[in-house]
């Protein structure tokens, strides 16, 4: 019996501490402040969400990007993918999300354990195994990310002309310090807001919901386009790109977003911006 | 896992085993066995583990090789290459003091506070990495100690896990019929920096009223008892756990009174569980009884791990482990969140030739949402050693909506009558056939039947002792539902799901080359589950001992 008390004792021991110091938890607050110019630009961060009209916790993870979006202004540049196990249309849908480089999106960065999922800025985080990460985790990593100053920094002039619909991009890159990864990548995004369409929800399956930052085609391949230029600080890399917009899709409401990453092994995104198109 | 063991000349003992899985995909996008990686390019998937173990000079000494070419174990909708050491350890006795170092399986009680396990088909490897310490303080009392962190495949996740427990056995003289095995545990998980880190920047964007200070340190409680009287034996167990952010997927978050979102939200709550097992067992009759309530008791090393990952705990499942293909296509996921569940078991021989079972299960959830019944009965007649009839039925009532995620489904409704007749042709060849009919309720908002409709399966499977098995099996979709495959007009398809098998079995080895069209469908292992899609193509197994 004594040793019995002696094993508690420990065991008391063992498992009884002072009062731990709890973290501080303060609410988020707004910066004002524009961050966007090209002189005063600060890190801006890519949060690419998968997603799917079928996909019945993603107006969650989407509400969840909005709040981020709210918090971080510019710094944060969103794009929603409709791709893999849960983005086939309805047969009532009026679209399909569903892109050619939204499907290779998916492959080139792997598929989520599960829904909500996003890549941000396409970085393996320390002790996380794959580029996908659970809705909780989106702040801390976002926060992680603006924390660090931009090696590039990106202007985006666009020139979109009504009538025949071509919207020419012209993208200069001004580098802020030695890169030295040979492989080094411009990727060009165009997405699309406030398209009304079918989605499932976790009350039903609704035809008025409202699909923000929807990716609907790229102006470089998938996995970007590689810069051959020397990466040294100071230098400045131009590219232009043109598209024609399909019928449909409303130009008042469509971006341009463009990002410079890696494209090795490390994939990782050195700086994103978005202008709208008609801006 | 069966080990075999060879004595050495120097008195070591060495054994082992190997188990290997090759898959080879073949796109049908039809049923839904399409858009992976493997479908798509890969092609190829194998998973293998070989084990071994040596013994010699009072140590224990366990090595393992794990290998992932392309594997869709780990995520059935993606694809995990990787290789190297999974588990090791060394284990020691000195007189009353036991040592272990490495990665090791263990349990407190029923596993409610802690439990350390694997589970291949799931691809769940819960090994502890850390040190164990027993201690024999008194004749049938011993107590354990373990600190260590949770294998998170080839690496370790970095919240640290520590536990204590004191277990005995207590039994009357000699002639006593009765016997009680008591035990108390205690386990503690500390948060890593990064993963509070997470935590908090994801709280700071949840509105005022939902945000709570979380802690670093949580504590899961537990005390168990075994009493054996007679034929009774009686299990029950209490678990408490302190406060702790834990992970609601139908979290409620009021933006405004239009704008309500439903989702994956933190909440910080306490946790309980109250376990029981009553048994009765006589010659010719077993008769078992369980209850369950579960409240807010999801206790993982981080709270960011969802699905099956990060579980540091096992909580019972209250279904009965349905074999059957049919009878097994809609499981009870265990609701970590909450849930009371009831189940009692009864079987009844009264002779050599007829055995009866009945088995009833009941889950609801705490606010009384309907989650899960089950009737399941069955027959058997032996006629001397020549064939075995066994039929019966099992009545289903399954909540997809919560166990799926799918809004606005009804509650599926099963009734399923199966016979399975074996037939021993001589002493080395016998016949086996099974069949079953699923009749499905309809879904009367979709206008048509319930989830996939109704399903016939049947079987027919041949031996020759000892060597060989030929089995085939097909599985078909008779009356399409609501999300059965579909045709270009929309109607619903009747398809077929094949399944060819051959096993070799010699020794102790077992290979098996099965030809595979299985529908998607929720698997499940013990009480954990996950939504695994359809599957097309080759399978090769090997399995051996040594």
């Amino acid at each position: 019996m004594k040793r019995v008390l002696f094993s508690l004792v420990i065991a008391t021991f063992m498992f009884s501490a002072c009062e731990e110091v709890p973290p501080e938890v303060k609410p988020f607050v707004v910066d004002p402040d524009d961050t966007s110019g090209i002189q005063t630009q600060q890190r801006q961060v890519l949060i690419e969400e998968f997603t799917g009209v079928r996909c019945v916790n993603c107006p969650a993870g989407t509400q969840a990007i909005q709040s981020l979006l709210s918090a971080h202004g510019d710094q944060l540049v969103a794009v929603s993918i409709h791709a893999g196990f849960f983005s086939d249309n309805y047969p009532q849908s009026l679209y399909d999300f569903q892109t050619p480089e939204g499907n290779s999106l998916l492959a080139y960065l792997g598929e989520p354990l599960g829904f909500p999922t996003a890549v941000v800025n396409r970085k393996l985080f320390d002790g996380e195994q794959d580029l996908q990460l659970g809705q909780s985790q989106w702040p801390y990593f976002i926060g992680q990310e603006l924390a660090t100053p931009p090696s590039v920094k990106i202007d985006i002039t666009p020139e979109f002309n009504a009538v025949t619909r071509v919207l020419k991009a012209d993208i200069d890159l001004f580098i802020e310090e030695n890169i030295a990864e040979s492989d080094v990548r411009l990727s060009v995004m165009i997405t699309e807001n406030g398209i009304v369409d079918y989605q499932l929800t976790p009350d039903a399956l609704i035809s008025n919901y409202v699909h923000l930052h929807v990716l609907r085609d790229m102006m470089t391949s998938y996995d970007g386009n590689p810069l051959t230029e020397p990466l040294v600080d100071g230098a400045e890399i131009s590219r232009s790109y043109t598209l024609t917009l399909p019928d449909g899709w409303v130009a008042d409401n469509c971006h341009i977003v463009a990002f410079v990453h890696f494209g090795g092994g490390s994939k990782e995104v050195l700086q994103a911006h978005e202008v709208g198109i008609t801006e | 896992m069966a080990y075999s063991q060879e004595q050495e000349p120097g008195g070591g003992r060495i054994s082992g085993s190997l188990e290997g899985n090759a898959n080879f995909f073949m796109r049908d996008s039809l049923i839904g066995a399409a858009n992976t990686p493997q479908y798509d390019r890969q092609l190829y998937g194998a998973d293998a583990w070989l084990n071994l173990q040596y013994s010699n000079w009072g140590f224990d000494i366990g090595l393992r090789f794990d290998l992932f070419n392309n594997s869709n174990l780990l995520n059935p909708t993606s694809s995990y290459t990787d290789q190297g050491i999974g588990n090791w350890f060394v284990r020691k006795r000195i007189n009353k003091l036991g040592i272990t170092v490495g990665y090791m399986y263990d349990q407190i009680g029923s596993g409610i506070i802690f439990r350390a396990f694997e589970e291949r088909p799931l691809l769940i490897d819960n090994a502890l990495v850390g040190l164990r310490l027993t201690y024999d303080i008194a004749p049938n009392w011993v107590v354990k100690g373990f600190t260590g962190r949770q294998k998170q495949q080839f690496d370790a996740y970095r919240s640290i896990i520590k536990g204590f427990s004191l277990e005995g056995f207590v039994t009357g003289d000699s002639t006593s019929t009765w016997s009680l095995a008591p035990g108390i545990g205690v386990v503690n998980r500390t948060l890593d920096d990064a993963s509070m880190n997470s935590l908090v920047s994801a709280l700071r964007f949840y509105l005022p009223e939902d945000i709570f200070v979380p802690k670093y340190n949580n504590y899961a409680f537990s005390a168990y008892n075994t009493l054996h009287a007679g034929p009774f034996s009686w299990y029950v167990e209490g678990a408490y756990k302190t406060k702790d952010a834990i992970n609601d997927p139908f979290g409620v978050t009021v933006i405004s009174p239009d704008s309500i979102i439903i989702g994956d939200k933190f909440i910080n709550r306490t946790g309980s569980v109250l376990y029981t097992s009553l048994s009765y067992a006589a010659k010719g009759l077993g008769i078992t009884l369980e209850a369950k309530r579960t409240e807010n008791f999801s206790f993982r090393t981080r709270p960011q791990e969802q699905l099956n990952r990060g579980l540091v705990n096992f909580l019972p499942p209250m279904t009965r482990v349905n074999t059957y293909r049919l009878t097994a296509r809609y499981n009870a996921a265990t609701q970590e969140l909450g849930e009371l569940a009831f189940q009692a078991d009864a079987r009844y021989s009264p002779n050599k030739k007829w055995s009866f079972n009945v088995n009833y299960s009941f889950i609801n959830r705490l606010d009384s949402v309907k989650l899960y019944r089950e009737l399941f009965t069955e027959i058997t007649y032996k006629y001397e050693r020549k064939w075995t009839l066994s039929g019966g039925v099992q009545i289903q009532n399954y909540n997809q909506e919560v166990y799926e995620f799918k809004p606005e489904v009804p509650i599926v409704e099963t009734v399923i009558p199966y016979i399975d007749f074996l037939y021993k042709i001589n002493r080395k060849k016998s016949v086996r056939f099974e069949a079953q009919y699923m009749l499905i309720g309809d879904d009367a908002k979709a206008g048509a039947k319930q989830d996939y409709g109704d399903w016939a399966f049947a079987l027919i499977e041949f031996n020759i002792a000892p060597n060989w098995t030929f089995t085939a099996a097909d599985m078909y979709n008779v009356n399409p539902g609501k999300n059965s495959p579909k045709d270009d007009s929309g109607d619903g398809l009747s398809l077929h799901y094949p399944r060819f098998d051959i096993f070799y079995t010699i020794k102790s080895s077992r290979f098996s080359l099965s030809y595979v069209k299985q529908v998607e469908g929720v698997v499940c292992t013990g009480g954990i589950c996950r939504l695994e899609p359809a599957f097309s193509g080759v399978k090769f197994t090997v399995n051996t001992t040594f």
